[in-house]
């Protein structure tokens, strides 16, 4: 198998001097299921948007698919967003519109037709258990309901690489189990899953593989 | 760049107008009351250019006889004019010309017909070489001296000076018309700002899935050209319907003045280049205020 998420030497400082990331280097095959753990602080949702685009590494670097995000300009690198599905921690819903509408977000930003966002939102929505759902806005959804719809618009793209930033952090354990399956289900046909959890009986389920992170650095496997 | 997506940015913008049609529409109806306010005043200006076209503004004195003037006293001054080296051309118009020219243009005729005799003198048209005021009041003192003329005058000047005022007040259109151009420029700036402030939550997630910058300006790009668009219709209308108002009034009075003064009508043309124009307004003041906030949104992250 190919390396889909490369980061070699991949470091990132925010603004104000905070080192979220040191000298990461590690590497996600296509199709492969890698959960990323450590504490609070440790820099996990930073290695996520690193090899989603959100961010940019300060120094050091971050191919995805081939391409060295460094070099990509901010056009470019927006487009590769659009090729990676995000799940973000707080969800990133807008209470403003429908569960349909929330989902078709990224297919508008395609500029799809109204006709096949409407067969791919539908089938996303499927996919989450929330077709029926469709109308109701965000505010009428549980915990476990929301965050099921912010996996189906990261899906619905059809992405090669889901990116899930604490998917089961604010969930009872019965929907951070279906949440988790679900995420199983889509490395099962295919799709290169990283995600970040603090769930350990939950990514014990899954049997992926662990990149342990402290203080912004990588924990070396264990023998 | 695919042609949907810019219908798709023209749907959006249309239904956010139309989701708050009463606010949209004071917000044309205001900016369009602004923009007619210059546009008005350019049309008078030029429909009283036009009329003034007609205006005999060279430099000229006519030289009016007493009445019971003849014509070898009309032969004895026209020697002395022509003998002035101030004056480059002398027309004489005889008083029986003079008494036709009034009847045929003026509504005077049945008047001018009941008079048992002619009340108009012989009179001259002078070109005179200089159009300096002081020269013209020696030339007007000298030449009123001469035998049997009654009176020198020199109206061309008040054409001069209506051109000039003209001129002075196609000026002061130009600067109103280009501050309340800029005030377009701002006021629908500051309206796509208050949206795209509204919508930060929405921007940034588009941002964060995937929306380039062209993707984020482009819907409020639409909108800000549908209200420049809309108010600059809406000026040319209110113009066109104020000109039209004016024109019924001139038209009445006009006639008592043997004059064909009226206001002209705007083309279709200038219509539509001044829609365009606002149109165009509303682009760069969406644009300007999409990118800053963009700055500002970026900035904050």
């Amino acid at each position: 198998m190919s390396e889909m998420i490369q980061f070699s030497a991949a470091a990132k400082r925010y603004p104000g001097g905070q080192e979220a990331l040191r000298s990461v280097t590690a590497g996600i095959e296509s199709g492969e299921m890698v959960a990323v753990t450590g504490h609070s602080g440790a820099g996990k949702s930073t290695l996520l948007k690193l090899a989603a685009g959100i961010e940019r590494a300060t120094s050091g670097s971050v191919v995805v698919s081939g391409q060295n995000l460094s070099a990509l300009g901010e056009t470019a690198l927006a487009v590769l967003r659009r090729r990676i599905g995000f799940v973000f921690q707080d969800h990133k819903l807008l209470f403003d519109r429908n569960a349909f509408e929330n989902v078709a977000l990224p297919l508008r930003i395609a500029g799809l037709s109204r006709d096949e966002t409407g067969r791919r939102v539908r089938a996303a929505l499927d996919k989450v258990g929330l077709l029926a759902r469709e109308k109701a806005m965000p505010i009428a959804l549980s915990g476990g309901e929301q965050q099921r719809l912010c996996i189906a618009r990261a899906i619905v793209n059809r992405p090669a690489i889901l990116v899930a930033d604490e998917p089961t952090g604010n969930l009872d354990a019965a929907s951070g189990a279906g949440v988790l399956d679900l995420f199983k289900a889509f490395h099962q046909v295919g799709v290169t899953v990283l995600l970040s959890s603090h769930d350990e009986g939950g990514l014990d389920r899954l049997g992926c593989r662990r990149i342990g992170l402290v203080k912004g650095a990588l924990v070396p496997p264990s023998p | 760049m695919s042609p949907r997506l810019h219908a798709q940015a023209l749907a959006e913008a249309l239904r956010r107008m139309a989701s708050q049609p009463v606010a949209t529409a004071i917000f044309i109806v205001v900016l369009g009351l602004a923009l007619a306010i210059p546009l008005v005043a350019a049309v008078l200006l030029r429909s009283v250019s036009a009329a003034a076209a007609h205006l005999d503004t060279d430099p000229h004195v006519n030289v009016y006889l007493v009445p019971d003037a003849g014509d070898e006293d009309a032969k004895r001054v026209e020697q002395a004019l022509r003998a002035s080296s101030e004056a480059s051309a002398v027309r004489f118009v005889p008083k029986a010309q003079a008494l036709a020219e009034l009847k045929a243009t003026t509504h005077l005729a049945e008047v001018l017909a009941s008079l048992d005799r002619n009340p108009l003198p012989h009179a001259f048209t002078v070109r005179v070489r200089s159009a300096e005021p002081a020269r013209l009041a020696q030339i007007k003192a000298e030449w009123s001296q001469l035998p049997k003329v009654d009176q020198v005058v020199a109206d061309f000047e008040w054409g001069q000076r209506l051109a000039r005022w003209v001129q002075f007040g196609e000026r002061v259109v130009y600067a109103i018309g280009t501050l309340l151009g800029l005030a377009i420029l701002f006021v629908v700036g500051q309206l796509i700002r208050l949206q795209v402030v509204t919508q930060r939550a929405e921007i940034e997630l588009s941002q964060l899935i995937g929306a380039t910058a062209s993707d984020v300006r482009r819907r409020f790009l639409y909108h800000g050209v549908l209200q420049g668009f809309l108010a600059g219709t809406a000026a040319v209308s209110i113009a066109a319907a104020v000109g039209a108002w004016l024109n019924t009034e001139v038209q009445a009075l006009t006639p008592q003045y043997a004059s064909d003064f009226k206001v002209l009508s705007i083309s279709l043309g200038t219509a539509l280049a001044l829609a365009g124009c606002a149109a165009a307004l509303g682009f760069l003041g969406a644009w300007l205020a999409v990118d800053r906030e963009l700055r500002v949104f970026a900035g904050g992250r």
